[in-house]
């Protein structure tokens, strides 16, 4: 099997975050409160719950060097938190919003986090030492929509953003004073903040789970229209792939490697993409099953309309493979995944663990160790 | 140039129309051959979603519902028709269902249970999510 662990930690978890060293998780049980676990002698026990949040809270990341907590809530704010002796103390975050914070992510550098609202808007916050507090700079233009998900590059300056409108959008986020100059690539190093860098107009319905590959040379998103996004060259031409997949839509992505990335959403059952040497992505196969394609599907990944016509062309595929009309449920997650994070040491290349949580509350581990067939794409 | 110019031609209102009507009769010719199955892909072949034009539209719609309604095998339908038609005709027998004419629905609701087996619910979901491009 795929899951290597399972727990149920609450009725439904709406986000989740690990500690530096994977012993620990944060959680929020679908309320105001922040959970963190502990694994100690086989079993998790709850050592802390941050209470500070008014409304549900909708993002929680913690930085892997910096060791804090950063947590979004539908009550509009934001709170780092800092572990001091044995507690965790919060600051507020003033973010100046007027509607719903919805996700966050802090940036490589762990110096900037940035978050994503319901008010059309995206906060990039930074800390002023001299005021000892946390600014909040918000990028007001261009989305026409929510922001349902930010994904840093890892040059610290890009930010890619999906939003309920559609669009998969990349910005500079340079601010004097944080970020050295020249510390970006070339597109970014001469841009203003708040500068949108592209806007990828793929998707005519809500756009979720921007991620970029673990160079930045690949930007990955899905739509909910049962599509998956894959972008290269993201600048001023972009080439862009999609892929029609045959079950539900997705909610979150996660890059494993360059050329594999891991899905999952209302279909309760991981989904694995792979491009092969041409760089063409293709559906694999779900991961909560032993059952291998005979053939990679060739539907929907269009280059272009020539491609289209090549693959066409192609008869054997999953659309032909045996049909289960509704597959039972029975699968390690039994609702909505809408959560994947990397389970990395420091210095792998390669994420081989990752965790998914949902609203089945549950938080499984998945090891992609002994699955062969997934290995052959790393 | 002159390929230019018939771009331009061939976006127009009349000219699709003109277009149509052309595969209309091509479609008569191959039903009458008794191919079903290339008559429905000559009429999902370029019919233009992104067209605003609402007599474009009803004219398209009448082509591909006549091509539909000669499908007599379903299985075979499948056996033949490439993924890439799977989208298209879903959003085309959406707007047949949505007639609520009698025998256009029993028709349509048999591809619609094999199309469904073949293309999963993400192809249904295509359909329900487009808003921009309305057949």
């Amino acid at each position: 099997m795929a899951a290597v662990s399972v727990h149920q930690f609450a009725q439904c978890i709406t986000c989740h975050a690990w500690s530096p060293d994977h012993t620990m998780v944060a959680l929020c049980p679908n309320n105001n409160e922040v959970h963190i676990y502990r694994y100690s002698l086989d079993k998790w026990e709850k050592i802390h719950v941050l209470q500070k949040h008014d409304q549900i809270v909708s993002g929680i990341d913690w930085s892997s060097m910096s060791n804090r907590i950063v947590t979004v809530s539908h009550d509009r704010n934001s709170y780092v938190w800092n572990q001091e002796a044995s507690e965790w103390v919060p600051t507020l975050v003033i973010l100046r919003l007027n509607r719903a914070a919805l996700c966050v992510q802090w940036s490589p550098k762990e110096n900037k986090f940035a978050v994503g609202s319901g008010a059309k808007t995206v906060c990039i916050c930074y800390y002023e030492q001299e005021n000892n507090w946390w600014v909040s700079k918000l990028i007001r233009k261009k989305h026409n929509s929510s922001v349902t998900g930010v994904a840093w590059h890892p040059n610290n300056i890009l930010l890619a953003t999906t939003s309920t409108d559609g669009k998969c959008r990349v910005f500079s986020t340079f601010i004097k004073g944080v970020d050295p100059r020249g510390s970006g690539t070339s597109v970014s190093s001469d841009s203003k903040f708040g500068e949108q860098i592209v806007q990828l107009d793929l998707s005519f319905s809500w756009a979720f789970g921007v991620k970029w590959s673990p160079s930045g040379n690949t930007l990955a998103y899905v739509g909910h229209n049962s599509m998956i996004y894959f972008v290269d060259d993201v600048g001023p031409s972009p080439l862009a792939q999609n892929v029609a997949i045959r079950d539900l839509p997705l909610r979150d992505v996660l890059f494993v490697s360059e050329r594999v990335v891991i899905g999952v959403g209302f279909d309760c059952n991981p989904m694995v993409f792979a491009a092969d040497e041409t760089g063409i992505w293709s559906f694999v196969r779900f991961l909560d099953e032993r059952k291998i394609s005979s053939s990679t599907s060739k539907y929907g990944s269009q280059f272009s309309e020539a491609f289209g016509k090549l693959y066409g062309q192609t008869k054997q595929g999953f659309w032909n493979d045996a049909i289960e009309p509704s597959r039972p449920r029975g699968g390690v997650h039994e609702n909505c995944i809408n959560c994947i994070l990397p389970l990395k040491k420091a210095g792998d290349a390669i994420v081989k663990r990752f965790s998914t949580s949902g609203l089945d509350g549950k938080v499984v581990i998945w090891d992609l160790e002994n699955q062969t067939d997934i290995s052959s794409y790393l | 140039m002159v390929e230019q110019e018939e771009l331009v031609e061939a976006d127009s209102p009349e000219a699709i129309i003109i277009a149509i009507e052309n595969k209309s009769r091509k479609i008569d010719t191959l039903l009458k051959q008794s191919k079903p199955v290339e008559a429905l892909k000559t009429a999902l072949e370029g019919s233009p979603p992104k067209i605003k034009d609402e007599r474009c539209k009803s004219a398209s719609w009448i082509v591909v519902h006549r091509a539909m309604m000669g499908i007599k095998d379903v299985d075979g339908l499948f056996s033949s028709l490439e993924p890439e038609y799977y989208d298209i005709l879903m959003k085309y027998l959406y707007r047949g269902l949505a007639t609520g004419d009698r025998p256009t629905c029993d028709q349509f609701l048999r591809i619609h249970e094999k199309l469904t087996e073949k293309a999963g619910l993400g192809c249904i979901l295509r359909y329900l999510a487009d808003t921009v491009n309305i057949i």
